[in-house]
């Protein structure tokens, strides 16, 4: 018998009509959709499938190994992997940077494996969470019983037992863990770890994309102690990596572990087809470049998807938007309760015997669809799938394909839907599919010298072992750092050496994840609740965490009620508020040394040192959608100072005559030039928007420019009151900084790309398909400024053609 | 200071971080009065301002066996030497002869735990031709740990029992993690190890406020320590000698030590002399 009509269930069957009608595969659902909807549609490509390339099992390899492997169905290797064997066994360090599914774990487990049959070796295994260790034990566990090799894997984490920590650490084989944990738990422990370090032969280290940043530049200084204590106990490891695609996974992975590294890049993994689509929600506001919710898009793609008969994965940016879009689809699908359920939300937070439950749901084909978090971007198998569709850009071009990974079968085409939001980025990326087909545009990078990151770990590895006087840390000369150390008294210099003399345990106050710990904790009192959702660096607490300010944690709105400026606290609740809001913040920089210098356009481009004083005079109520500003609120902290390193652009006097009719046009074309750099820029480096920042001011610091309630420039002298003498030559400059003291690299790599950024941000605000311009493109402007000369997007396209490279 | 320094200091000031101090210097004596009160003069060292009693000499305790290296020895008639004695209440299945034990107890530089922490101090004690013999090792530099450690090795013999409280989980790890440091075979490791704290809980858990050793002292002993200097700022007493000041304080702290190593005799007699009474009924 059938379930009464659900009459939403009903229209969306009407508005879907034949493009519901069942499909083979994905390639004949992309066709449809790309008919249907050709006008959202700004990217379109097919990767071919491909036949895999295998290789025999290595005759060097232990036979109780390769018996388990045939037992488990593999009897010969992908080309790959056969070269990682061969690499690993010339005793290279390795890196594996081949797509998601195609087997890069048996890339590292058989060398591991092997060592540990034959030589007893023991090897630690790195990965960003929990749960990938916990997959990865898993299947080390089963590929043991299958050959009964012997082998003993366990993970430690935080929730390991401390009675189970002795035993893992005498009779582990194989130790599962994070890099958190390899800083706080292992390295300052680490002679009770003898025994493993003695017979240390691997280290693995997964998802070495994600170690960037700051994050990475801390990861880089925790390895740099893993060798140090590696040393002590006289053993070298060789190092396997694995990276989803990025630019330059053998410099990237080089620079996390210091040692030259061979890349693997080429996979003999077979793949289907592959079809992507990029999908812009249509407009439906040119002139506010107002575009239609990427989640009604990405509804009503699912939807077409599983009616089509297709298994489809929906990813969703939040918890909260994983419970909406598995709400909608289950309306449509799941309106029977006397029938087995058709689609399942899988994100963290459920408990882990539900994801199992779910997985194993899955897997068996039992779901039609899935929506989740990143939870499932990794890892976890879930067996084929069909489509993939993408709410929203991950954040960045190696995690869309990560996730479009999820779907493929060998013998039928896949699909994947990179749905853009309203957010800059994602309006930056879905215009250019370029970046998702040919060389991965993004570069990891890190700054493992950053000062304040290097004194907390030199701190630390002098807690672990003392220092030398002339030691090397990384390639540097650790004494002025240990001197400095000293001087604080918890180093003590006797003869040669400097010994550890303090009764404190330095790990725990050096977060990865933060330079210095200076930081803000974000404590939610909804409903009575006590709990920290988010830490904030201290250099963004003053533009982020101001009393009244709408702050956003996984896209969920939360607001500031009370801010402890000395106890490094920000008191927040839920909020359902139509608006977010906006520091009202003045930037003054100054150059303080240019470390390099060039020609740029009509113009020149450095990169060096600068200060930067910042002041958050109040904050603006900014409705979603509209932009219209709806007030403001008062905020009254102590200013900002940062000594940090930053790119800049500066064009002539002369040349700004040419170019301008007045001042204010120029500084108006900055701003919006900054505006689109930014973007741009953020992309190159993959960098959270929040790292990198920007600004425009006269390169001697004598004024900045900041926009008005207008969204025009308005010239400041002081970052205190309002005032306008100008004196002397009038030199704007554009500039893109670290957001933190002393930097984090991400200014040299961006002065190297110099000229591909400028052209790129000259596209992206010509390309654009707002009128005058929005904030995809050149950022908020107000509908009254529609006059075609004066628009941003004319100016900003002005500066960006005189500051090009000709 | 340095121009590095300084810069780091900027540094963590804009990344919101409020600086620890460092130590402040003291003032320097005048080199004669130095020269009067004995005291030690090193390079850059601060004289003390440290507060002392006047009764300590300013001088280190016991006298120098190696480089850095000082022994301090006594010996006491109180406690007697415990009968052989059936070790049941420590869960070792062994009649323990009393020459065999060694009663130990560390000073360290803190309780952060990990490889950072040191034991400045290592005191044991055994009964040696009728009377309780304490022997204390103390460094007076970093330098002399190796010297110490192996001093405190060639005490152990391969059928020696450890006493302490709290030591199977405090001072024996510890002192494995130097040896360890020390790229030296850990001389502890197989040996019995008799810990009072466990014995101690079992019987007294729930009736004493807690079992810790001043409070065993208190109820079981009948020890009232005199002029004592608490446990916590043994640290402060070394580091403060170590950085050029004051020797007294360690004349403390060794006396501090020596009164732990009698007490751990006094609570293993009470153990030993009534093994099975101190398991169930009452205590005293």
């Amino acid at each position: 018998m059938n379930a009464l009509p659900n009459p939403y269930a009903q229209r969306a069957a009407r508005q879907d009509g034949a493009l519901a009608a069942p499909v083979s595969g994905g390639d004949q659902l992309a066709r449809r959709l790309s008919r249907r909807y050709a006008d959202r549609i700004t990217g379109s490509f097919v990767l071919p499938g491909r036949e895999g390339r295998y290789a025999p099992l290595p005759g060097d390899m232990p036979p109780a190994l390769a018996h388990a492997l045939r037992s488990r169905g593999i009897d010969q290797l992908y080309a790959h992997q056969a070269h990682a064997w061969e690499a690993t066994a010339a005793g290279q360090h390795v890196v594996i940077a081949t797509p998601t599914a195609s087997g890069k774990s048996l890339c590292y487990t058989l060398p591991v494996i092997s060592a540990a049959i034959r030589q007893q070796a023991k090897a630690l295994f790195l990965f960003p969470t929990k749960a990938l260790a916990q997959d990865q034990v898993a299947e080390l566990l089963e590929l043991n019983q299958a050959g009964e090799l012997g082998v003993k894997a366990f993970t430690f984490d935080g929730d390991t037992p401390g009675d189970a920590r002795q035993a893992i650490r005498l009779h582990g084989d194989i130790v599962v863990s994070n890099p958190d944990m390899l800083h706080q738990a292992i390295l300052p422990h680490h002679t009770k770890w003898a025994q493993f370090f003695e017979n240390l032969r691997y280290v693995v280290i997964d998802e070495v994309h994600t170690y960037r940043g700051v994050f990475g530049s801390h990861v880089a200084n925790v390895l740099r102690r893993l060798q140090r204590v590696c040393a002590f106990y006289g053993v070298s490891p060789q190092f396997i990596l694995c990276s989803a695609t990025i630019g330059n996974p053998a410099e990237h992975a080089s620079a996390l572990i210091e040692q030259p590294v061979t890349a693997i890049t080429d996979s003999g993994a077979p793949v289907g087809e592959k079809h992507v689509l990029l999908w812009n929600p249509p407009v439906v506001n040119a002139d506010l470049g107002l575009r239609a919710s990427a989640r009604s898009q990405s509804n009503r793609i699912a939807r077409t998807a599983i009616r089509a008969g297709l298994k489809t994965l929906v990813f969703a940016q939040s918890r909260l938007m994983v419970e909406v879009l598995t709400k909608y689809l289950k309306d449509v699908f799941d309106s029977d309760p006397r029938k087995p359920a058709r689609i399942r939300a899988y994100r963290g937070g459920y408990l882990p015997t539900e994801r199992r439950a779910a997985e194993r749901e899955m897997r068996a084909g039992q779901v039609d669809g899935i929506v989740s978090t990143s939870a499932l971007e990794l890892g976890v198998d879930i067996g084929a799938l069909d489509v993939v569709v993408l709410n929203g850009y991950p954040g960045s071009v190696a995690a869309t394909w990560q996730r479009f990974g999820r779907a493929g079968r060998r013998q039928q085409a896949s699909l994947g839907v990179l749905v853009a939001s309203s957010d800059p980025l994602d309006q930056y990326l879905v215009r250019h599919p370029e970046f998702f087909q040919g060389t991965p545009p993004e570069h990891a990078r890190i700054a493992a010298d950053q000062p304040l990151i290097l004194l907390d770990h030199i701190r630390c590895a002098a807690f672990e072992l003392p220092f030398r006087h002339g030691e090397l840390f990384g390639p540097q000369d650790a004494t002025p750092w240990l001197e400095v150390l000293a001087e604080e008294g918890v180093l003590y210099r006797e003869s040669e050496r400097f010994e550890w003399i303090a009764d404190s345990y330095p790990a725990n106050a050096v977060s990865l994840r933060s330079v210095a710990d200076g930081n803000f904790v974000v404590v939610d009192r909804t409903e009575g609740r006590q709990t920290i959702v988010a830490e904030v660096d201290f250099s963004a607490a003053s533009l982020t965490l101001y009393e009244g300010a709408i702050h956003m944690i996984q896209s969920v709105p939360y607001q500031v009620e009370k801010l402890d400026w000395n106890g490094r606290k920000a008191y927040v609740t839920r909020t359902q508020v139509d608006y977010y809001t906006d520091a009202i913040d003045y930037t003054k920089l100054k150059v303080l040394e240019a470390f390099d210098g060039s020609p740029a356009g009509a113009g020149s481009a450095h990169h060096g040192e600068v200060h930067v004083a910042r002041r958050v005079a109040g904050y603006k109520k900014i409705r979603y959608y509209t932009h219209e500003n709806i007030g403001y609120g008062p905020v009254n902290l102590p200013d900002l100072e940062l000594h940090t390193t930053a790119v800049w652009w500066q064009l002539s006097q002369r040349a700004l005559e040419q170019a301008f009719d007045h001042r204010q046009q120029a500084l108006d074309g900055f701003l919006a030039a900054a505006h689109a750099l930014h973007i741009v820029a953020t992309v190159a480096v993959m960098a959270e928007a929040r790292d990198l920042q920007k600004a425009v001011g006269s390169g001697d610091g004598a004024w900045f420019a900041t926009p008005d309630a207008q969204g025009r420039a308005q010239l400041r002298s002081s970052i205190g009151e309002l005032d306008m003498p100008l004196q002397g030559p009038f030199i704007p400059t554009l500039y893109l900084y670290d957001a933190f003291p002393g930097g984090v690299g991400l200014s040299a790599p961006l002065y190297e790309r110099r000229e591909d950024l400028v052209r790129l941000a000259r596209e992206l605000v010509q390309r654009c398909d707002c009128h005058h311009g929005c904030p995809a493109c050149v950022g908020p402007i107000l509908a009254a400024d529609e006059d075609g000369e004066r628009s941003l997007k004319t100016l900003a396209t002005r500066v960006l053609d005189l500051i090009v490279a000709l | 200071m340095s121009a590095l320094a300084d810069k780091l200091r900027g540094l963590r000031r804009q990344a919101g971080v409020t600086a620890p101090a460092p130590p402040a210097p003291r003032p320097a004596l005048p080199d004669n009065v130095a020269a009067l009160l004995g005291v030690r003069r090193r390079a850059q060292a601060p004289a003390p301002t440290q507060r002392h009693r006047a009764r300590e000499p300013d001088t280190l305790p016991g006298r120098s066996i190696a480089p850095g290296l000082q022994l301090i020895e006594q010996a006491h008639a109180w406690p007697p030497t415990p009968p052989a004695f059936d070790a049941c209440f420590a869960r070792l299945a062994e009649v323990i002869a009393p020459e065999r034990l060694l009663l130990f107890d560390t000073e360290t530089t803190g309780l952060a735990g990990g490889t950072g922490t040191r034991a400045f101090m290592i005191g044991a004690a055994d009964w040696h031709q009728g009377k309780l013999r304490e022997r204390q090792l103390l460094i007076t530099t970093l330098g002399a740990e190796a010297a110490m450690l192996d001093h405190f090795a060639s005490w152990l013999r391969p059928d020696t029992v450890l006493v302490s409280y709290n030591g199977k989980s405090y001072d024996a790890p510890l002192l494995k993690t130097r040896y360890r440091l020390h790229q030296r075979a850990c001389p502890i490791a197989d040996l019995a190890h008799i810990d009072l704290l466990h014995p101690v809980r079992r019987r007294w858990r729930g009736v004493w406020e807690n079992c810790r050793l001043a409070t065993v002292e208190r109820q079981l002993l009948q020890v009232v320590r005199d002029d004592d200097l608490p446990g916590a700022e043994a640290p402060a007493a070394w580091l403060g000698y170590l950085r050029g000041g004051s020797a007294a304080p360690l004349q403390r702290v060794a006396k501090h030590n020596s009164q732990d190593l009698r007490s751990l005799a006094g609570i293993l007699l009470r153990f030993a002399d009534h093994p099975s009474a101190m398991d169930a009924t009452a205590p005293r």
